[in-house]
């Protein structure tokens, strides 16, 4: 599916991964935040990526363990960078473009770099 | 036609391996007893539940073949995020209580080998295991242990070595309940079927199988290659658990012993081979458990990655995708530090099977919608022998599910 189709925003959207242009996994379409107002048009403008998107989603409790153990983090991903929609969501560009490999990469430090085969 | 193509060295791999890597400590604690208890009759249970895990089994390879997603990845975009993350937590916690149970199962076989300490062995399997994850990639853990558990044929040549009623083992495969068995005895019976059920089709086999067709990259063209595999390789596996319990009802079940101890599994290998026979059981059981205990620690891993869109998988070296490297890394810890508070091996095969059963049907349904969806899986939905099987082993699995706890604390874990 291409961006400009009709979307059923909660069938079709919601909580996809997020594929990067190289083939990386780069998180999930927590939120969306729309551009329009009432009795408009009302098109997507951006995805919401990160536990602080969670906001909204979750009973409060839920919510307040999840920010204290991932922290509010939020990237917001323009909707002109998705290429295409399917059983993930397919971006034109690189996951650091849009900030979303900044936890990957914290992590990286931690992983010793040899022995693997 | 490209579609139909059946590589046969790929093949022969795939199903050997899915033969070694089909038995789990669960399934060597529940068989033996079975037998000793219950003589061949739950043999039917050990049958039923391997046509389930073989439906599911090709259904989750077909999936990721299909759609290229695994399955936790779509059973959140179904589910969505709290009821996604119910199943997660769930799933993921009964998962660790399983993989605790498989490293505790590991000492217990090291130390019948070696005569090492328990505990020291646990720590050592752990370890090694860890090195085999971080070392090998995919394709090569998942066939080194799957080919090494291949020496639990030795329970199959000593069943027939040993000579055993045929018909009444033939007799086994019809569903029953045995005459004469008083209200106790009746409870735990319907608790060994519970148990085998949920030992047969633990989740995490759905989401490392799932997870695992990805890992190898599978096309809608292997999917014949697939099917098979999961159907041959998990058939001849059961054999392996329908032997054991075989063989514990031609040799326990007439002196009243019920083999707890998987020292006491690999015993009954020992009548027609002695030491070289006791061997082969102990190795074959010690790479069989080590791969489970592989399986239910990366199954972990890959869920919550696959929840939150971190990179994952083992054909990536583990600097690639550290999220994920980091998740196996805490789970297998986290399984080992259960272990060592003492808890006994015994209690935590029965959580296992216990909490792994309640998560079932939430593992299940969200793969039985998404192989049923043509959006997704185009001409290569379910049809209709798939849709009927399915469903028809969703409601059994829902059926036990629920009856799982209360038999549990009625039958006091099956020792009531």
């Amino acid at each position: 599916m291409r961006r400009d189709s009709a979307i059923k925003l909660v069938s079709q959207l919601l909580d996809l991964p997020l594929i990067d242009k190289d083939g990386r996994w780069c998180g999930v379409v927590d939120d969306v935040e729309f551009d329009g107002t009432p009795g408009k048009v009302t098109r997507i403008k951006a995805l919401l990526v990160g536990p602080g998107a969670y906001e909204g989603r979750l009973p409060s409790w839920a919510f307040w363990l999840a920010r204290k153990i991932a922290g509010t983090r939020i990237a917001r991903v323009p909707f002109d960078r998705v290429e295409n929609i399917a059983s993930a969501v397919h971006l034109d560009c690189a996951a650091e473009d849009m900030n979303l490999n900044r936890a990957e990469d914290e992590a990286g430090r931690w992983i010793p770099r040899w022995g693997a085969l | 036609m490209s579609r139909t193509a059946l590589n046969p060295l790929e093949l022969t791999l795939g199903i050997m391996t899915a033969v070694g890597g089909f038995v789990d400590i669960s399934q060597l604690v529940f068989s033996g007893q079975a037998g000793s208890m219950f003589g061949y009759s739950l043999i039917s249970a050990f049958a039923i539940s391997t046509i389930g895990i073989m439906v599911y089994g090709e259904m989750c390879g077909r999936v990721a073949a299909v759609a290229h997603q695994p399955l936790f990845s779509l059973m959140r975009h179904r589910l969505g995020l709290k009821l996604g993350l119910v199943t997660l937590v769930a799933s993921v916690l009964s998962t660790l209580v399983t993989t605790a149970a498989e490293i505790g199962g590991l000492g217990m076989i090291l130390n019948h080998l070696t005569g090492a300490p328990y505990m020291l062995m646990c720590v050592a399997s752990t370890l090694a295991l860890m090195a085999s994850m971080w070392i090998l990639p995919f394709k090569w853990i998942e066939r080194t242990y799957g080919l090494l558990g291949l020496f639990m044929i030795v329970f199959v040549v000593a069943l027939v070595a040993m000579h055993p009623p045929w018909g009444k083992m033939a007799g086994g495969l019809v569903p029953q309940v045995p005459h004469g068995l008083s209200n106790k005895q009746l409870l735990n019976y319907s608790y060994f079927v519970v148990a085998i059920f949920s030992a047969v089709m633990f989740p995490y086999e759905a989401f490392f199988y799932s997870s695992g067709g990805i890992e190898e990259g599978w096309k809608p063209k292997q999917l014949l290659t697939n099917r098979v595999t999961s159907i041959v390789g998990m058939g001849l596996g059961s054999l392996l658990s329908i032997a054991v319990l075989a063989l514990a009802a031609l040799l326990f079940a007439p002196t009243d012993v019920a083999p707890q101890m998987p020292g006491s599994v690999a015993l009954q290998t020992a009548i027609p081979f002695g030491k070289l026979g006791l061997l082969a059981a102990l190795l074959g059981m010690l790479f069989a458990v080590g791969g489970a205990a592989v399986e239910t620690c990366m199954a972990n891993a890959y869920s919550i990655s696959q929840f939150f869109g971190w990179e994952w998988g083992r054909h990536k070296k583990p600097w690639e995708a550290p999220r994920f490297t980091i998740a196996w890394i805490v789970m297998m810890l986290l399984a080992l530090a259960i272990v060592l508070t003492g808890v006994e091996v015994m209690k935590l095969v029965g959580y296992a099977v216990v909490f792994s059963i309640v998560v079932l049907p939430l593992s299940y349904l969200p793969l039985m919608l998404l192989a049923d969806d043509k959006s997704y899986m185009r001409e290569y939905a379910n049809k209709w022998l798939a849709k009927i099987l399915g469903w028809l082993f969703f409601v059994i699995v829902t059926v036990a599910a629920i009856a799982a706890i209360p038999l549990y604390v009625l039958t006091a874990g099956g020792q009531g």
